[in-house]
């Protein structure tokens, strides 16, 4: 009998190293190790006609080896610090409208017939099916000074006796972009736990004689919080490193952390500073997701 | 008097849930309109015309593109779907913690990280010319998280008992998994791989990073032509793969609901 | 399954070993080529020319940099191509094979990018000057003979939103270096601070930093005045003359120079074809077939046998063939070395952010 089991113990540690093995060294050869490489590269110097420079040279003079360079060069001025500021703020601002819009979206879909709540959800998807460039590239086109909604706007401003404004290549492309690219993101997790909720809860409420704003703001919403912290991170996080938008959308002054990491690969050809402008933007990321855990964790203890 | 039914609020909460709704959708419709506009600029609308359709089918670069969008969606999304399918149910049955992490990570990230950390490892490990392989390569590795999220979520919802019921008539690990586990998964599993095809052909950002100057897939195409010269061409091709990626979720969630839920 | 992994592989071998027979690589800017010009060459050598685009030096450096192989011909800028020798990554040059290089104008030839042109042929060259909407310049009085109106709070007032520049580091540096006087290769960072000022000052005047999409909004008229590329504006013109829009477009070297970018071809070590490679050029220095390019695009031309063959508009046109005065104060940019580069990446994105 004790036999048989020690077989079946060593059968089942087969077993999982036969599932687990592949995906392990999978991931661990091309996402752990080149997030590794990347470490090890921000200590680097760059190379003379880009890459990184050599490790050792044979000539003493050229620079080789190892240095906090990148990061001194970080931290010198001022300016790089702002750029995090200033993307930090724009997903901010993404987040929060993502939130504003998609709020009541969920609630409506979470509060509908159980038949047609799954068609809702796949209205929400559908567009999302479209490629990213398209969804961003449609606003190139609703913003252009042709298009109505410019005529409409600049109309208005111009009854008002304002000056036309451009509505292309400005934040305002950039930041409504944004938004309609990681609506989705928003809505999904929102609904998912709104569905959840008890309808009897705001029964009772109502019963305690709360008005519909009350039953909101004291039921509905701190009990929707654990959603809207997942939607918030799956809005802000992305957004955080976002090149595109910016690059397709924005106006002189639209510059994110994103694409200041593309230009140092692919334009000024400065590995070790791109590799160390993406450490930072990691361990800002981090940072968000534990301020939202603790955030969600206090408020779930509070509730 | 119930809550749902509460009167001016429930107007308003329909009053803005179209207006989001509209939001999502108008500005795909206007591609779509445009895509029939009959002029080179596309600033205004001249008039209808299938001109742009008939140029996207002479335009060789852009059907190379989309030859090498399928052909790397196809690989990669087989490959995911094997290792995803793996990791999700070593996630579920063995609860390893590092592989969770490994395969999660690169989906939580933005993906200009994984983009440049590619790039570095191609171009300085291991000296790999970028093109084909890199990018199927850092294909693989973003949608083997979601199948395994797929997969996982399947598995979750599979009663326990019976995997021991198999156990118990002496089925090994493998018969058990042949025989039983895996026709249970197999929608999730589908449904993965049909996620993990679509994520590929609308990678922008990592393939962007990777692709090094030969192969050019299809949003790498629409990129430049939006950067460069807009001509209603974009809208044509953009028309067009709306369409497939459409037909891919459809099915995708017609084998696992669980695609309906996001992400997680 | 074996089957869809075998030709999967095969692909994969396909892809890595596309350069099979009688193809020629060509890298080179888009929109640099007419269709005809290569369709005559293939007929002619009964081979096929495969061809990639680049909107941009930089681009084009860093993804050579990022290990691309396999190109027999590049088109690169002077100080790309002084980067590329350098780097020992170009194949001299079989002069026997080229007999149609006396074609070349002696004032390209012998650059301080290419001593001697050991490595390099000029193929075209495009200068960095003043584009316009000519009605709208008129109307509102402004000057279109000086950097001064895309710099100048004076004259930007009158044209706020409606002027593009250059989304590129070192064209819109050289432009405000050449402004303030000085080279616009200086690199002194204090000069450099000056002209991060200037841009500085000048930037919320402008509509956007545009590295081609300005082509379609001065045909548009969205945008009124840009700093661009000679070949660009006068693409904007034609365009703008064929959709029938009631004004016209052009462009001017301000009095103050501007930078003069020569493309030259040059042969990538890794080429697998460099017979090929020499034939393609010998055949684009023939007067007829460079004269295409120019007569489709407006590009400079450096190829005297060209000259008889490119349509006399272009010919006569200031902007495309400057004259000796205007020619004494066009420079071509160098290449800038690492430390410069992080220095003036820094600066860009002050002058991005502020």
């Amino acid at each position: 009998m004790s036999s048989f089991a020690r077989k079946l113990f060593s059968h089942a540690r087969l077993a999982k190293w036969a599932v687990s093995g592949p995906p392990f060294v999978f991931l661990l050869l091309f996402f752990v190790l080149p997030g590794a490489i990347m470490v090890i590269a921000s200590f680097r110097y760059p190379g003379e006609f880009g890459g990184l420079a050599p490790l050792t040279a044979a000539d003493p003079g050229t620079l080789q080896g190892f240095t906090l360079e990148t990061y001194r060069f970080f931290f010198s001025d001022f300016i790089y610090t702002e750029i995090f500021i200033k993307s930090f703020l724009v997903a901010l601002a993404t987040t929060l409208l993502c939130l504003i819009m998609a709020y009541p979206l969920a609630l409506l879909i979470a509060r509908s017939p159980k038949k047609s709540r799954d068609f809702m959800v796949l209205l929400v998807i559908l567009p999302f099916a479209s490629s990213f460039l398209i969804r961003v590239y449609a606003w190139m086109i609703l913003l252009g000074p042709q298009a109505a909604l410019s005529q409409i706007v600049n109309g208005l401003l111009g009854a008002l006796g304002i000056a036309p404004v451009q509505l292309l290549f400005s934040p305002f492309a950039v930041l409504i972009s944004m938004v309609y690219v990681h609506l989705p993101f928003m809505v999904l997790p929102l609904y998912t736990n709104l569905e959840k909720h008890d309808p009897s809860l705001l029964d009772a409420a109502q019963d305690c004689g709360a008005n519909a704003w009350r039953r909101f703001w004291q039921v509905t919403f701190p009990l929707s919080l654990p959603g809207v912290f997942s939607g918030s991170t799956l809005v802000f996080i992305p957004v955080l490193g976002m090149f595109a938008i910016p690059d397709i959308l924005g106006g002189t002054g639209d510059m994110l952390v994103g694409n200041l990491i593309k230009e140092q690969f692919l334009g000024t050809r400065d590995w070790p500073f791109g590799s160390t402008l993406s450490i930072m933007l990691t361990i800002a990321v981090l940072l968000f997701v534990w301020i939202a855990a603790k955030l969600g964790s206090t408020r779930g203890r509070y509730v | 008097m119930t809550v749902s039914g509460a009167g001016h609020r429930g107007f308003w909460l329909w009053a803005t849930s179209l207006g989001v709704y509209a939001f999502l959708y108008v500005p795909l419709l206007i591609v779509v309109v445009y895509s029939f506009n009959d002029s080179r600029l596309n600033a205004e609308w001249v008039g209808f015309t299938w001109h742009w359709y008939d140029v996207l089918l002479h335009d060789e670069d852009m059907l190379a593109a989309v030859g090498n969008s399928l052909f790397i969606a196809t690989v990669s999304s087989l490959i995911a779907t094997v290792l995803g399918t793996m990791a999700g149910i070593a996630m579920h049955r063995y609860g390893v913690k590092a592989l969770t992490f490994m395969a999660l990570t690169p989906v939580a990230m933005p993906e200009i990280l994984l983009g440049v950390s590619l790039l570095l490892f191609f171009i300085q490990v291991i000296n790999l010319t970028l093109g084909l392989v890199s990018i199927i390569i850092a294909h693989i590795t973003f949608s083997i998280g979601f199948v395994a999220v797929i997969v996982r979520a399947r598995l979750a919802g599979i009663d326990e008992s019976i995997f021991e019921a198999a156990r118990d008539l002496g089925a090994s690990p493998w018969e058990t998994f042949r025989h039983v586990t895996f026709p249970l998964i197999l929608p999730g599993v589908v449904a993965g791989g049909l996620m993990a095809f679509t994520l590929s052909i609308d990678d922008f950002v990592i393939t962007f990073f990777t692709a090094g100057v030969g192969v050019s897939t299809l949003p790498l195409r629409v990129y430049s032509m939006i950067k460069i010269a807009v001509t209603p061409e974009v809208n044509a091709v953009s028309t067009l793969l709306m369409l497939l990626t459409l037909t891919m979720i459809v099915l995708a969630s017609k084998f696992s609901p669980d695609v309906l839920r996001g992400k997680t | 399954m074996s089957n869809i992994s075998l030709r999967a592989l095969l692909l994969l071998l396909l892809a890595g070993n596309a350069f099979a027979d009688d193809v020629l690589h060509l890298y080179n800017w888009n929109n640099y080529i007419s269709a005809e010009t290569v369709a005559r060459f293939e007929a002619q050598c009964a081979c096929r020319v495969v061809q990639d685009y680049y909107s941009d030096n930089e681009e084009m450096l860093a993804k050579l940099a990022a290990g691309a192989t396999g190109y027999d011909i590049i088109v690169p800028t002077g100080n790309a191509m002084e980067s590329l020798i350098r780097q020992q990554a170009l194949r001299p040059l079989d002069k026997s094979k080229l007999p149609n290089l006396k074609n070349i104008n002696p004032a390209y030839l012998d650059t301080a990018f290419d001593p001697g042109n050991r490595f390099s042929v000029p193929y075209a060259y495009t200068l960095t000057l003043l584009g316009y909407n000519v009605e709208k310049m008129h109307e509102l009085g402004l000057p279109t003979d000086t950097w001064a109106v895309i710099f100048e709070p004076e004259y930007l007032v009158k044209v706020k939103g409606r002027v593009t520049v250059l989304d590129s580091q070192r064209e819109l540096m050289a432009a405000a270096l050449k402004y303030l006087g000085y080279s616009a290769n200086d690199t002194g960072e204090a000069h450099w601070k000056q002209a991060r000022d200037l841009i500085i000052r000048a930037k919320p005047y402008w509509a956007a930093f545009n590295a081609s999409s300005y082509i379609k909004e001065l045909t548009v008229g969205n945008i009124w005045l840009v700093h661009g590329y000679s070949n660009d504006i006068f693409q904007a013109n034609l365009d703008a003359q064929k959709a029938g829009r009631k004004f016209s477009i052009a462009s001017s070297i301000p009095k103050q120079g501007a930078v003069l970018s020569l493309d030259s071809m040059v042969l990538h070590k890794t080429g697998p074809r460099p017979d090929l490679a020499l034939r393609f050029i010998d055949y684009m220095l023939e007067g007829s077939n460079s004269a295409e390019l120019t007569n489709l695009i407006g590009s400079g031309n450096p190829n005297l046998d060209a000259l008889r063959h490119i349509k006399p508009e272009i010919a006569q046109n200031p902007a495309i063939f400057p004259d000796a005065q205007h020619l004494a104060h066009l420079e071509m940019l160098r290449d800038l070395n690492r430390h410069q580069r992080r220095v003036l990446s820094r600066m860009w994105t002050e002058i991005k952010l502020r």
